[in-house]
């Protein structure tokens, strides 16, 4: 913690200390958005490098707390984008390794590991965060997720890189569709997405989801050929009729949705965390529900789907 | 180190990811973010430079600093930090300032790609040159609040860093500063002079007056005073804001505007007492007395510091709190005189220091999509290297990073990368200087480190000491650069020359600028019919202010006063010091270029530095025309 005792100066409680580190963002969001940060509490489930950035961005930015909530251990994948966790780091599960970096991004933010798949917690669990933001878990508890925030109006975050490719789901006004209603899901727990007259990175998300629950992984560099063929089977049988985006069309991006890799994870991880923070300022853009990263055409985007 | 997993990338991807050496210059808000990219990518063979050392104020974005490492340099901090997740790469980092003729062609030609970090203008133009000198592919990028860009530069493919014009920084005449403000930020540039005056690197701009104290002896200047009486806080504030106004109101044409005119303290302020202002929020505005104790308390405090110095000179800083309160509490009581509404100690520090908002998001989002870029330009993908926008709030499609269409190509005119590289400079050749034409217009202006040139083969400036050319003090008319004359400019440690074509026109009014710069003949037209409407529209603003003030005078109604023409004229001859200063005020356009980082004093110090090697001269900004004054 901070060393100098903080002083209070009539700023809703702002040490001085802390408005000298906070000095050019509050020039940007004023005192009142950074009060509103000093209180505002997340849950962020799976820490690879998704993860690490958008726990980093939450830290800096001066929220109230964060507990990192992973109960997988360290692989060699997240050497592509996991910058928190240490090279010689003796803990093996993801959200301890990352904590000690973590917190040194600011001792001003309580920062906790939670180690305890989300599947085990109990529906009241996620009530006692303002924003919830899960990665790296599987579609199937990404709904349930869904559904459960919606209940409790709690702000919901769902976001995956694949290589260089992202996307995020949004609930933040409780109002526009609940993930399977943008991802459908059918009787066997499979997604049937809904291809007609949507943007082709959502077809590609729509696939990469597809291939999550039909092999309980995402895509691998180790099997990239097979996969990638997978993928083009998979985006074939999505699209029923000739209107629809065929497999060719991805043609430049197969080769780059292998691991979470870093600049793809920078740019959605921020843009996550920055739609976060505007949701608690209360300036958020409403109605969009999702934001795709396309990385062959350089295009950051939300759509109301 | 995605590189280094088989599979992650194509086999010609990953060797190039392996193989290239990069060069990132700057080590700040994106510098940083754009170091943790490339190593996690699997670069292995970096090397970043940066001249500055960590603030409290970067912690919340520049992610690789701590607390622990303020006052550290940002380079070697950066990489350690970088070190501590992935100790398999070679990372050479620099403590240096990237002008510096250490980096020179060799230097930059041993990298595959450049990217720029950076957050002033110069060092970027600097870093443009030597990229297309040494034909290396170059990604700039800057990120302003919410906002950010990303762009690529190829020799030959691509507009360089200069094709386009930039916007420049807002400027004020001089007397306004020193005689007549009207707005809180004239009272800010006034005190920041004041400051430099009284304890810092003293210029001839001074702005309190020469004190008399007897009449048989010479005037001495305010410092020396300041000196000799100790730095003692009541006489300074008596003579700041009591006697050097007394001395303003003595000048009887000043104040013909009433609105401008300052009214006097009476000296029995000097007696009240001390009012504390230690606990106040620094978003209020306080009283009088609190100003006077706070201006009293940082005079104490400064004196000590300088004192400190043995004898040099203090150099002013926004993060220095004493140095602050000194500006917020000359910047109130002058508004107060003045009659201008006084501003917060925040709001203040904000004018005060240039604070352009910096948050880790933007940074982040930007750094992403300069290693995105870097991967495209490597695998020599250029027509994928367009520009990337990132916007504050989605447009009407939803889009938040926005690419342009295409990479758009080089300016056939630009005066950097084309090779018929011509600039035409408008002058008077009767006042300019060589020394002016080499400090202010070749160096300054037009971004030079070390210019040589020759007109009809004469040398008129050589970069080279030995060469002992003292051509300085003459005009230029007196050396035969006259109207048509071509002058070769060559400035080898860019690796860049330019034919300046001389355009004279005599300087009729102090209103008028030193010297403009044009790509061509066309533009110059172009300004002039500008200028001839802007006049014309001036003449009739002016004629209904000064005519409003005569009818006031009477109680007549206002809105009935027609324009006549004539008697301005005689308004703008008051005084002899119309002068225009830069006070690094930099317009901000979403598509014109950003700055990195928040930290934007770069320029500050480029002026005083320049201000003391070339005395009194100052450069106005408004695009393409700028003025100085002896």
């Amino acid at each position: 913690m901070s060393d100098v005792k903080p002083r209070m100066n009539g700023d809703g409680g702002m040490s001085v200390e802390e408005k000298k580190v906070y000095d050019r963002q509050i020039r940007l969001w004023g005192h009142d958005g950074q009060n509103k940060l000093r209180t505002m509490k997340v849950l962020l489930i799976g820490m690879q490098g998704l993860g690490a950035e958008i726990a980093k961005n939450l830290i800096l930015a001066g929220i109230n707390s964060i507990t990192l909530k992973d109960h997988t251990d360290v692989s060699i994948l997240d050497r592509c984008s996991q910058f928190l966790i240490p090279h010689d780091s003796q803990e093996r599960n993801r959200a301890k390794a990352s904590i000690i970096a973590a917190q040194l991004l600011n001792p001003n933010v309580k920062v906790s590991a939670d180690t305890t798949p989300i599947e085990d917690n109990d529906e009241s669990f996620i009530t006692s965060f303002d924003v919830v933001i899960a990665t790296e878990c599987s579609p199937l508890i990404y709904r349930k997720l869904s559904d459960e925030c919606r209940k409790s109006k709690v702000k919901l975050f769902i976001a995956d890189v694949y290589g260089l490719f992202g996307y995020f789901y949004q609930d933040l006004n409780f109002k526009l569709n609940l993930y399977d209603t943008v991802f459908p899901f059918d009787d066997q727990n499979n997604i049937v997405p809904i291809i007609k007259n949507k943007p082709p990175t959502y077809v590609l998300a729509s696939a990469l989801l597809k291939f999550q629950l039909d092999f309980h992984r995402k895509p691998n560099p180790d099997t990239s050929e097979k996969d990638i063929e997978e993928l083009k089977a998979i985006i074939d049988s999505i699209s029923p009729d000739e209107e629809c985006i065929k497999p060719d069309y991805f043609n430049e991006y197969y080769c780059e949705l292998f691991c979470e890799l870093s600049p793809s994870t920078s740019i959605v991880g921020a843009v996550v965390a920055q739609n976060a923070i505007n949701s608690i300022m209360g300036n958020l853009v409403e109605g969009y529900n999702m934001f795709f990263y396309d990385h062959y055409e350089h295009e950051g985007k939300f759509h109301a789907i | 180190m995605a590189a280094t997993i088989v599979g992650v990338f194509q086999p010609e991807m990953q060797n190039l990811i392996k193989d290239s050496k990069i060069l990132l210059v700057g080590a700040g808000g994106i510098g940083c973010e754009v170091l943790k990219n490339l190593v996690l990518t699997g670069f292995s063979d970096l090397e970043v430079i940066d001249l500055d050392t960590i603030e409290v104020s970067n912690l919340n974005r520049q992610f690789l600093f701590n607390k622990q490492s303020v006052g550290k340099a940002k380079s070697h901090v950066a990489r350690e930090s970088v070190l501590k997740f992935n100790p398999n790469v070679n990372i050479k980092s620099y403590l240096g300032n990237i002008m510096d003729q250490n980096y020179d062609a060799s230097f930059f030609s041993r990298f595959k790609l450049v990217i720029n970090a950076l957050d002033n203008k110069k060092a970027r133009a600097h870093v443009n040159r030597m990229c297309l000198s040494v034909d290396i592919p170059l990604i700039e990028s800057g990120t302003m609040g919410y906002s950010g860009q990303v762009e690529f530069i190829k020799k030959g493919v691509s507009l360089c860093y200069e094709c386009l014009p930039k916007p420049e920084p807002k400027s004020y005449p001089m007397c306004t500063i020193r005689n007549t403000p009207k707005e809180p930020i004239h009272c800010i540039i006034w005190a920041k002079f004041l400051f430099n005056q009284l304890f810092g690197e003293s210029s001839l701009d001074d702005v309190s007056m020469e004190v008399n104290e007897k009449d048989d002896l010479p005037k001495i200047s305010a410092r020396e005073w300041s000196i000799k009486n100790n730095y003692d806080p009541t006489k300074m504030f008596k003579k700041i804001f009591i006697d050097d106004i007394q001395y303003l109101l003595n000048m009887k044409d000043l104040f013909k505007n009433k609105r401008t005119e300052p009214i006097l303290m009476s000296e029995s302020i000097l007696k009240e007492d001390y009012a504390d202002y230690s606990h106040e929020s620094d978003l209020k505005i306080l009283d009088l007395f609190q100003y006077i104790s706070m201006f009293k308390d940082s005079i104490v405090k400064i004196k000590n510091k300088l004192d400190l110095t043995n004898g040099k000179n203090l150099v002013w800083d926004k993060d220095d709190d004493d140095f602050m309160n000194f500006i917020v509490s000359c910047t109130n009581l002058r508004s107060n005189i003045f009659g201008i509404p006084l501003k917060s100690h925040f709001d203040i520090k904000s004018m005060a220091g240039n604070i352009i908002p910096a948050i880790a998001t933007a940074n982040a989002i930007i750094a992403g999509q300069i290693v995105i870029h870097a991967l495209r330009a490597l695998s020599k993908n250029y027509e994928r290297c367009q520009s990337v926008f990132l916007r504050a709030k989605p447009n009407h499609k939803g889009a938040i990073l926005v690419k342009d269409k295409k990479l758009e190509s080089p300016n056939p005119n630009c005066f950097v990368c084309s090779v018929h590289g011509e600039l035409i400079l408008r002058l008077d050749t009767t006042r300019i200087t060589v020394r002016q034409l080499d400090e202010l217009i070749l160096k300054k202006k037009l971004n030079m480190v070390l210019p040589d040139v020759m007109a009809d083969n004469r040398i008129l400036i050589s970069s080279n000491e030995d060469d002992e050319l003292d051509l300085y003090s003459f005009s230029l008319n007196k050396i035969q650069v006259v109207h048509g004359s071509r002058l070769k400019v060559d400035d080898y440690f860019q690796n860049y020359s330019v034919i300046i074509m001389i355009h004279h026109k005599e300087k009729a009014t102090d209103e008028q600028p030193d010297f403009e710069i044009f790509n061509n003949m066309e533009d110059l037209r172009k300004r002039d019919e500008q200028l001839i409407a802007e006049e014309n529209a001036k003449i009739v603003q002016e004629t209904y202010d000064c005519v409003i003030e005569e009818f006031e005078k009477d109680d007549y109604r206002v809105d009935k006063v027609k324009p006549t023409y004539g008697s301005i004229r005689n308004e703008q001859t008051d005084t002899d010091m119309m002068e225009t200063i830069d006070s690094e005020h930099e317009v901000s356009d979403a598509k014109e270029s950003l700055t990195d980082s928040g930290d934007q004093e770069v320029s500050n110090e480029e002026i005083l530095a320049l201000k003391r090697k070339s005395g009194n001269e100052e450069e106005t900004s408004e695009p393409k025309k700028s003025r100085f004054d002896e």
